[in-house]
C-alpha cells in the first residue's frame, strides 16, 4: 500500500490533557507532514511541553486520537513512540553527562554479541563513522569522550546524529537552543536543514521566534492549551507571529 | 574519564612499594612480607571486598544499601540454622541466597515505588533484619560445621592462595563483566548518571534499580556465608558498621555517591587499600584509634581528589 505524500506523518486530533484543575491542552489538533520542519510556538505554559511529552509517550492524553500515516495509533510508552519513528531531544536531558559518547549514542538500543554482552567494537566504529562523515562535528576524535566534556552544541549534534542513525522519521526538539551560544545555535539550525535533506521531519519547540522563523516551514501556535493558529512560512512574518502570541 | 582510578591505583602501588621496602629493611620490626601477614590479608579482604562489589554496583545506579551489614549476619544464621535442621548444605546456601535476594528486591521496590530515598528504606531494612537476627538467635552465637568438601572449596587454599581471595577475584571479574561489558551494566551507569534521560531513551529505571538492590543483598549474603564457613560461628552483633565501611571502600575506589561513575577495579583496590592501612598500623603496633583516624582521613581526601579531578575533566 502506498501512502499519498499529502497524508501527514503524524496527526493528532482533539488532544486534551488535564493536570488536577489545570487544563493543559484542550482539543488540540497538530500534524507533522513529510519533509517539513514545524515550529511549535507559544508562551510559557501554553502547553508546548505537554504536547511533546504526549507525542514521545511519556504522558498519555485524557482524550483525542493519534494517526501515523493515516492509520490510528496509540502512544502509551517510549517504546511505542520509538516504533512510530519519533525521537525527542529534551532541552537539558538528551544525554547522560557522566557516560561516554558511544554509550549515550546507543543508550537503550545497545548492540550485543548475545548473552547481553556489548559489542563495543562495532558500536565505536558506527559512532565515529556517523560523527565524522554525517554530522561532521569538529573536535571529537574518540567515542570514549564523556559527554560532560562536550560543549552544548556538540551535545546537540551527538543527539541529532543518534536520530539520523536510528532512522528517526520525526525529531522533536524541545527548546534546543535555550542553552546554546549564538554560534552553536547557527550550527544547530544547519543540522536541522541537513536532517530535512536526509528526509527527517522535525518539530522545533521554542519561544525564540527568530530561530523558528529561520528554520521552519510551518508554524503552529499554542496559547493556554489551544491552537490559535497554524500558518505556512510564506503567509506570515516574525512580526505577525509575535503579535499572535502576545495578543492571546 | 579514568582519572580517579589511575590515582587510586598509583597510590596503592606506591604504598605497596614503601611497605615492601620497609619490610625488607626492617624484617624483624615490620613483617609485611611474611607468609602469615600475606595470608591474613588475603583472608581478611574478601568479606568486605565482596560486600563492596554489591554496594558499588548499587551506588553506580545512584542508590545505597545500609542493610548489607545486617543481611551479612542474617546469611550466617540462615545457613547455620537451615543446615542444623538437616538441610543439605547446598540447599541451605541456595535458600540463604534466595532470602537475601528477596530482601534486596523488597528494598528496591520500596525505594522506587514509593519514591523515597534508599538511605531511609534500607536503614529501615537494616534495623528490621538485625531484629530478625536477634529473634532467631535469641542473643546466642551459632556454629556451622559443614563437611570438608564444602569448607575447603570456600575457605581452603589453592596453590597457596587463600580460597576466599580467589572467590573475591572471581566475583570481581564477574561484576566487571556485568558492569562494564553488558547491556544491563550500561543501563546501571545511565540510570545513575541521569535517571530522566535514561527513562527518555526507554530504559526501565525501576527494574534496573531493583536488580541492583538484589545484587547488593546477594553479595552481602555470599560474604556472610564465606565468613561463617571460615570462622565456624556467627554472633548476632557481627557485621555492624560494615555497610558504612563498604560505602567508604567504594568512595575511596573512585565511585560517586551520586551515581553514574566508577569502576570495579576501583572497588577492588579500595577494599585492598582499606585493609592494607589497617594491617600496616597493626604491624606498627599503633593503638586502635589510629585506624579510625587514618581511614577517616583517607576517605575525605579521596573524595576531595576525585571530585576535583572529575570537575577538571568535565571542563
Amino acid at each position: 500500500m502506498t501512502i499519498p505524500s499529502s497524508t501527514p506523518l503524524l496527526a493528532l486530533k482533539g488532544i486534551s490533557k488535564q493536570y488536577g484543575h489545570v487544563q493543559a491542552l484542550s482539543g488540540v489538533d497538530f500534524q507533522i507532514n513529510r519533509n517539513e520542519i514545524v515550529g511549535l510556538l507559544g508562551d510559557n505554559g501554553a502547553g508546548k511541553s505537554t504536547l511533546v511529552r504526549i507525542m514521545s509517550g511519556v504522558e498519555f492524553p485524557d482524550s483525542g486520537q493519534v494517526f501515523r500515516d493515516g492509520q490510528p495509533a496509540t502512544i502509551k510508552s517510549r517504546k511505542d513512540s520509538e516504533k512510530l519513528g519519533i525521537e525527542t531531544i529534551y532541552q537539558d536531558s538528551a544525554l547522560v553527562g557522566s557516560a561516554s559518547i558511544m554509550r549515550n549514542f546507543f543508550a537503550g538500543r545497545e548492540l550485543t554479541k548475545g548473552l547481553g554482552l556489548l559489542d563495543t567494537h562495532k558500536m565505536n566504529a558506527i559512532v565515529m563513522d556517523i560523527l565524522v562523515n554525517m554530522v561532521r562535528i569538529s573536535g571529537i576524535n574518540s567515542p570514549d569522550i564523556l559527554v560532560e566534556a562536550l560543549s552544548g552544541g556538540q551535545r546537540q549534534a551527538v543527539a541529532i546524529a543518534r536520530a539520523v542513525y536510528f532512522k528517526t522519521a520525526m525529531l522533536l526538539l524541545d527548546e534546543p537552543t535555550s542553552a546554546l551560544s549564538v554560534r552553536e545555535t547557527a550550527k544547530l539550525l544547519e543540522h536541522l536543514a541537513e536532517l530535512k535533506r536526509e528526509g527527517v521531519s522535525a518539530v522545533f519547540i521554542t519561544h525564540n521566534l527568530y530561530h523558528a522563523y529561520e528554520s521552519c516551514d510551518r508554524f503552529t501556535i499554542l496559547s493556554r492549551g489551544q491552537v490559535i493558529g497554524s500558518l505556512a512560512k510564506a503567509e506570515t512574518s516574525v512580526r505577525e507571529l509575535n503579535d499572535l502570541i502576545v495578543k492571546y | 574519564m579514568r582519572q580517579p582510578i589511575v590515582n587510586i591505583c598509583l597510590f596503592f602501588f606506591v604504598l605497596q612499594v614503601i611497605c615492601i621496602v620497609a619490610s625488607l629493611l626492617y624484617p624483624n620490626d615490620f613483617r609485611y612480607v611474611s607468609q602469615t601477614n600475606i595470608g591474613l590479608l588475603l583472608r581478611a579482604i574478601p568479606v568486605l571486598g565482596i560486600i563492596s562489589l554489591g554496594v558499588g554496583v548499587l551506588m553506580i545506579t545512584g542508590e545505597y544499601d545500609l542493610s548489607v551489614g545486617s543481611v551479612y549476619t542474617l546469611a550466617g544464621y540462615s545457613i547455620a540454622l537451615l543446615f542444623g535442621m538437616g538441610l543439605p548444605v547446598w540447599l541451605a546456601v541456595f535458600a540463604t541466597l534466595a532470602i537475601a535476594a528477596a530482601i534486596g528486591v523488597t528494598n528496591g521496590l520500596i525505594t522506587v515505588k514509593f519514591a523515597i530515598p534508599s538511605f531511609i528504606a534500607t536503614m529501615g531494612a537494616m534495623l528490621v533484619v538485625r531484629g530478625v537476627v536477634r529473634w532467631l538467635s535469641e542473643g546466642r552465637t551459632v556454629s556451622f560445621k559443614p563437611d570438608e568438601t564444602f569448607s575447603d572449596l570456600l575457605t581452603g587454599s589453592f596453590y597457596g592462595i587463600e580460597a576466599p581471595f580467589i572467590w573475591f577475584i572471581a566475583l570481581a571479574l564477574l561484576t566487571g563483566l556485568l558492569v562494564h561489558k553488558s547491556k544491563l551494566g550500561n543501563h546501571f551507569y545511565l540510570v545513575g548518571g541521569h535517571e530522566k534521560t535514561a527513562i527518555a531513551v526507554g530504559i526501565n529505571s525501576h527494574r534496573v534499580k531493583v536488580i541492583a538492590f538484589a545484587l547488593a543483598s546477594l553479595a552481602a549474603a555470599i560474604a556472610g556465608i564465606l565468613s561463617i564457613t571460615r570462622v565456624g560461628t556467627a554472633t548476632p552483633a557481627q557485621g555492624i558498621g560494615l555497610e558504612l565501611k563498604a560505602i567508604a571502600v567504594c568512595v575511596i575506589g573512585g565511585l560517586f555517591l551520586s551515581g553514574g561513575r566508577g569502576t570495579v577495579l576501583g572497588i577492588v583496590v579500595g577494599a585492598c587499600l582499606m585493609y592494607m592501612v589497617e594491617d600496616v598500623l597493626l604491624l606498627l603496633r599503633a593503638p586502635g584509634f589510629y585506624l579510625d583516624v587514618f581511614v577517616g582521613a583517607i576517605l575525605v581526601v579521596a573524595v576531595i581528589l576525585n571530585t576535583w579531578l572529575t570537575r577538571k575533566a568535565g571542563k
